[in-house]
């Protein structure tokens, strides 16, 4: 059984948002702040969001994942990189909104982010590299999760094959 | 679907006042086959190995699905693999003054680093110096073989008999008639999966059923072909239909293989332990020792004839030694040249077996890393299909300086390649932006790629050479090897060629190239260590005859890589096996005649 279920991906998705009487609550970060995580959550979930294919990176649990790769890293340094770079994510939202990341209107974190992607090739300031950070841990987390491999990609391997192997002949 | 997995024979008691038949130093492909044929000659055989004997299924779980991994396949905090830039702006010993636990070679960060972590040696024990080299280790039993690349290829007399050929280095001692009977035991005992293509060199084995090809594969074979060339399915060492082998399943398509380092936990690709070792223990004849690393082949000082091995234990550090009638090296091409090197006393003042002054010179292997990449555009958008389950994706063989002469370069090289969907969409990487856009591209994309990277005959010179450092030691006290090794010009132009020559073979095909590597990946990366003992007709300029035997010490054999005159193109394994095969069959036939 590979297909996910409407149910759980539901639960998924209550669970990471921690919908009020839901009866599910998101856990407490282990190396975030609240504030810190809601950041991750929301940007990683605007570099893969739910589509009519497939959940998003919230729903995979993007966030939670990162989040506890960065509570046991054996480098401290690395931590600190994700701390200074939302930093520099709510300083740009202040000088472009004069809001938080997660005070602003979609519309604001859209232009945001936006602005960040334009850069992607060439990364300068420190929130320009952090949007290449969370962009590969997003990727990295999301297309090794469940929704990621069965529900987007539809992956079709890691199955036992009984008879011929999948493909075309060499004629 | 189960699959029954029986539990290997009892390890022999090992008795180490007696004097065996026979010692072998090393497990891997080389240790292994020698194990299998002087057991199945009736000597009594005693196998030793530096690393440990693992629950190698339960390292591998080749099945396991990345989200039911805490890390999705990473090692534990505290693990490193070394990377291509830390090879490349950093001397060795690479690891030394590492701040992390435990640091592997670069094998380590292809993901799924937690399932290689006590395969792979840990670099902070193994250390070595001299120029860069990315040397990968594996101390278990069963050596590399537990998580190899599995192409199983042959080499012809265009391999053998280079210098004839073109002018440059030397023949080797034997030619593809004498070895060709001993591929098809290796073939038939250990099952080979492929397609006959019937190319002159590129010799066919005895093949059992083959991978299958994706659709974009189907496009560069049919394109290759008008041009003359081949894209051949992976010629895999692994049995698609099933060997005569308790100990192994033939394969399923689960597809594993290319997700991780490599290791197959149901043992359809080949390996050491399964392949050859269990076998060669049921037959009453072998004694495995572990733990047991060995830093001397003893001399007995009236004969000149090898005694022995002297060993460390890997874990109590008490020095031991194993006696034998015959000492058969199969450490690995580096290791076993150590090794010689290492055994120094008044009859072999500059290493057993050394007279020459070849031991540990001659070095040759692969040269990697340029690449093309490619996107077939008919494939974009298309339904999602099983493209990976298999054991490999494809190889095109040789087609330079076959009927034609570079201007550049001699000898040649291969690509290997795949296509199509995976587990991972490795374009997500270079897709830009975000959003829904980004998400449906990589969506859309993801099985519309292909890809292949050339594997060159790095040239056999003399200078390029390995010695023992004189000040530094590894976690057991015994001297490291100190590299002397670079490529040169002829590589470079090789691999200048191998960019240029994918690109157009993509282009041929219809294919729109969307990346060209051009860069060299560091000295030793290709993993495919060869000469340093090499074979030869004149004991003055080689180490070894043609059955692998010292031409100074007659009850002395090296059977690994070490012994290859030259690297060719094709990789090493099935010649290893091969030729230690044959070897092994002249050892226990001299042997039995009382002539060692």
């Amino acid at each position: 059984m590979i297909q996910q279920t409407a149910a759980t991906a539901a639960a998924a998705l209550a669970l990471a948002k921690g919908v009020p009487g839901s009866g599910l609550q998101a856990p407490k970060p282990k190396f975030f702040t609240p504030a810190e995580f809601a950041l991750v959550d929301e940007m990683s979930d605007m570099i893969i969001p739910t589509d009519a294919q497939s959940g998003g990176a919230r729903a995979a649990g993007v966030a939670a994942f990162i989040d506890g790769r960065l509570a046991e890293a054996f480098e401290k340094d690395e931590p600190q990189r994700w701390r200074a770079g939302i930093q520099a994510v709510e300083a740009l939202s202040q000088e472009m909104h004069t809001k938080t990341f997660m005070g602003s209107t979609p519309e604001q974190r859209l232009a945001l982010l936006t602005r960040l992607a334009a850069a992607e090739s060439d990364p300068k300031t420190p929130a320009e590299k952090f949007f290449g950070q969370i962009k590969g841990a997003t990727i990295r987390t999301y297309y090794t999760s469940k929704i990621g491999i069965h529900d987007d990609q539809r992956y079709k391997g890691n199955v036992i094959q009984p008879g011929d192997y999948a493909g075309y002949d060499a004629t | 679907m189960t699959v029954i997995r029986f539990r290997a024979s009892q390890d022999q008691e090992v008795d180490l006042g007696r004097t065996y038949d026979a010692v072998v130093v090393g497990s891997g492909a080389a240790g292994g086959m020698a194990a299998h044929v002087l057991t199945s000659q009736g000597m009594k055989v005693l196998l030793l190995e530096a690393g440990k004997k693992i629950p190698i299924e339960q390292e591998l779980r080749s099945m396991e699905w990345p989200y039911d991994h805490p890390r999705r396949g990473e090692a534990p905090p505290g693990y490193h693999a070394i990377r291509f830039n830390e090879y490349n702006v950093r001397q060795p010993p690479y690891a030394t003054k590492s701040a992390f636990k435990h640091v592997f070679s670069y094998v380590g960060g292809w993901g799924g680093s937690d399932y290689v972590k006590n395969i792979l040696v840990d670099e902070k024990d193994h250390p070595y110096t001299g120029t860069r080299y990315a040397w990968v280790r594996a101390r278990l039993l069963g050596g590399k073989t537990n998580i190899w690349g599995r192409l199983a290829l042959r080499l012809s007399d265009y391999d053998f008999k280079g210098k004839t050929h073109d002018g440059y280095g030397e023949d080797w001692p034997i030619s593809y008639a004498d070895i060709e009977p001993y591929y098809d035991k290796v073939d038939l005992y250990l099952g080979i999966s492929g397609h006959r293509e019937n190319l002159p060199h590129l010799p066919d084995s005895l093949f059992q059923r083959p991978n299958k090809l994706t659709a974009a594969e189907v496009t560069l074979r049919k394109s290759l072909a008008t041009m003359g060339r081949t894209l051949t399915p992976y010629r895999a060492g692994v049995t698609t239909d099933g060997v005569k082998n308790r100990y192994r399943s033939k394969c399923f398509g689960r597809g594993a293989c290319g997700r991780r380092p490599g290791g197959c936990d149901i043992h359809a690709a080949f390996d050491s332990p399964t392949g050859l070792i269990y076998p060669a223990m049921d037959t009453g004849n072998l004694t495995l020792r572990t733990n047991s690393v060995a830093h001397e082949v003893v001399v007995d000082p009236s004969t000149g004839k090898a005694r022995g091995i002297s060993f460390v234990d890997a874990q109590n550090h008490k020095t031991y030694e194993a006696k034998a009638k015959v000492v058969i090296l199969a450490a690995s091409t580096l290791e076993s040249a150590r090794l010689l090197l290492l055994s120094k006393s008044r009859q072999y003042p500059n290493g057993i077996g050394n007279s020459s002054g070849h031991v540990g010179h001659n070095f040759c292997e692969h040269v990697m890393g340029p690449g093309v990449t490619g996107l077939v555009k008919e494939l974009v958008g298309a339904e999602p299909t099983l493209d990976d389950g298999k054991p490999g994706g494809f190889y095109v063989p040789r087609f330079r300086n076959l009927q034609d002469k570079q201007p550049g370069f001699i000898r040649g090289y291969g690509f290997e390649g795949g296509a199509g969907f995976s587990i991972f969409p490795d374009s997500a990487w270079n897709t830009p932006g975000f959003g829904g856009q980004f998400k449906k591209s990589v969506r859309d994309h993801a099985g519309a790629f292909i890809s292949m990277g050339g594997f060159g005959e790095v040239l056999a010179r003399y200078e390029n050479y390995m010695d023992l450092d004189p000040a530094v030691k590894d976690a057991w006290g015994i001297p490291v090897l100190r590299f002397h090794y670079q490529f040169s010009d002829n590589e470079k132009k090789m691999c200048e060629d191998m960019a240029n020559a994918g690109k157009e073979m993509f282009e041929a095909a219809g294919i729109e190239v969307v990346g060209v590597d051009k860069n060299i990946l560091t000295e030793g990366w290709s993993i495919h260590e060869l000469g340093t003992a090499r074979m030869g007709t004149d004991p003055k300029t080689s180490v070894l005859n043609q059955f692998q035997q010292s031409h100074d010490v007659k009850n002395l054999f090296v059977v690994d890589g070490s012994s290859h005159v030259s690297a060719s193109c094709q990789n090493p394994t099935w010649t290893i096996m091969a030729l230690a095969w044959r070897s092994c069959e002249h050892l226990a036939d001299e042997f039995k005649r009382g002539n060692l």
